[in-house]
């Protein structure tokens, strides 16, 4: 699996693992991220229990187990955590596990015995040391009912979810984690978002709340993150879709 | 009718369609979780036919109680010459109150069985990633820790599936015994209505009730003998496999305490 580093200055460092060579085909491409300052780490949607192996193999070449401190849970998707039940396997009694608390009862379904510290709707805010702190930040309905995405101001990077998701097919990376021309990635992330988002209220807030923010990277579960200038083109392209495409199969 | 939405690109569509399909793990498990799983298939299968076997058995249980109290009837019916027969019908009412007593601690038994199996077959799943990650992190370029992370990890999965294994051996072991509860009943019903049997011939114009009382209680008996036959070779062949999935559990927690 590979790891690119995102940000580093002194201890504080993003990394993102991902297109893992040896992921079986059919099941779907994740990032997973890992945001460390001083000896404490929180990982960010550890993924699903078929990529495990290799994440635990690709994240423990740069850190130890023990200083993850805390995991985070975007939302209740198999993909995103079902690997659960496996990380608390090696990490300390102690970890954290955060997660929208509409999901709580349903994730447990995946780890009966994770003690879940919950997000409030509103989001909350949490110190990985005495001078990182993350946001969590709503981005409900995005496209999971109770979800969240992760900034952090000091490294200017925003964990985004489903949001900036593409589906870049193997034969179409060019080894690098970063989107290079935001015009030809559309295609991979145009059929995601048409499908898999469906409030265009909530996507029109989100957009709002995100555009406050000073943000040089956005990093999402799937396929590529975006640096630079192309944050913004993804909001304001994001901002102009039509979603919700599942609803024109209904009543037919 | 159910029509397709068109989606903006074939690669898209492509990647929908290829998760959308079962999923199949495209890499093989190792050897030790093999060997392990396959027993534990071959275990869980087995209970699952020994418990099927006895699926009808409420109902053989409410026909055999109705039977006692029609049998119960004609007793009184025949007055005097029914004396012997009502004594018979009584005692059968007391098997039947067993065999609910046996099909109450069978239900128990089979939800037990039942979430000890979920529990396995999770602790063999985890299990068999963590082998992979072992495999992964054994390569000379992770340091120590991440290496005794995994196999801290392997071996508390290993533990709690010895344990799991032990507690399905002796689930394995009172369904058995209950088996044997309903092989006593198939007796003492046997030999309840081969006295009905005699009770009959003795009963002049009653004979013929008591013959069919007689006739349907054989009837009941055959249909619990094949219940007992097909849920004993299920039972015993559960018992070698629990056995054996023990040892081999055991054996591989000795391994990994060797290797420590």
């Amino acid at each position: 699996m590979k790891c690119v580093t995102l940000f580093r200055e002194d201890d504080h460092c993003w990394q993102a693992f991902g297109q893992d060579p040896d992921k079986p085909d059919n099941v779907v491409d994740t990032n997973q991220y890992v945001i460390r300052s001083g000896s404490a780490a929180i990982l960010l949607d550890p993924g699903g229990m078929e990529v495990f192996p290799s994440m635990l193999a690709a994240l423990t070449r740069e850190i130890s187990v023990d200083d993850i401190k805390a995991l985070f849970l975007s939302h209740q998707d198999p993909d995103i955590g079902s690997s659960l039940p496996l990380w608390r396997r090696v990490c300390k009694p102690d970890v954290k596990i955060y997660l929208s608390w509409l999901w709580a009862g349903f994730t447990a379904h995946f780890d009966r015995d994770a003690v879940f510290t919950t997000i409030p709707d509103e989001g909350m805010e949490v110190s990985l040391s005495h001078d990182v702190k993350l946001r969590f930040i709503p981005a409900h309905y995005l496209h999971s009912s109770g979800n969240f995405n992760v900034y952090d101001p000091k490294a200017r990077i925003l964990f985004s979810g489903d949001m900036g998701a593409a589906l870049v097919p193997a034969d179409k990376t060019n080894g690098s984690m970063f989107v290079s021309d935001f015009a030809g990635h559309i295609q991979y992330m145009d059929g995601f978002h048409r499908r898999w988002l469906g409030s265009t209220r909530a996507r029109d807030a989100w957009v709002a709340q995100v555009s406050k923010l000073d943000i040089h990277m956005l990093a999402p579960q799937h396929g590529l993150v975006f640096k630079g200038d192309d944050v913004k083109r993804f909001i304001d392209w994001i901002a102009g879709l039509d979603i919700g495409s599942g609803v024109a199969s209904m009543n037919r | 009718m159910i029509c397709r939405v068109s989606l903006s690109n074939a690669d898209f569509e492509g990647l929908v369609t290829a998760m959308s399909q079962v999923s199949i793990s495209a890499r093989s498990h190792t050897q030790r979780t093999d060997r392990i799983e396959a027993r534990a298939n071959g275990l869980l299968g087995d209970c699952r036919r020994a418990f099927h076997a006895f699926g009808d058995l409420d109902e053989l249980a409410e026909n055999l109680r109705i039977l006692s109290l029609n049998a119960e009837l004609a007793a009184g019916r025949a007055g005097d010459k029914g004396r012997a027969v009502r004594a018979l019908t009584q005692y059968t009412r007391e098997l039947v109150n067993r065999l609910a007593q046996i099909q109450g601690e069978m239900n128990t038994l089979r939800r037990r069985t039942f979430a000890l199996s979920s529990t396995i077959l999770r602790g063999l799943l985890q299990m068999s990633l963590f082998e992979r990650a072992c495999g992964l992190v054994d390569d000379g370029e992770h340091d120590a820790t991440a290496k005794a992370a995994v196999d801290r990890a392997f071996s508390q999965i290993m533990h709690m599936l010895v344990e799991t294994l032990d507690d399905m051996a002796n689930s394995v072991g009172d369904l058995a015994r209950r088996a044997h509860g309903v092989e006593e009943v198939v007796s003492q019903s046997d030999s309840i209505a081969t006295n009905i049997a005699i009770e009959a011939a003795a009963a002049g114009v009653h004979e013929k009730e008591f013959r069919t009382v007689s006739d349907t209680m054989r009837h009941y008996v055959d249909d619990l003998r094949k219940m007992i036959d097909e849920a004993s070779d299920a039972v015993r062949r559960a018992s070698e496999k629990g056995e054996s999935l023990r040892r081999l559990g055991l054996d591989s927690l000795g391994d990994l305490e060797d290797n420590c």
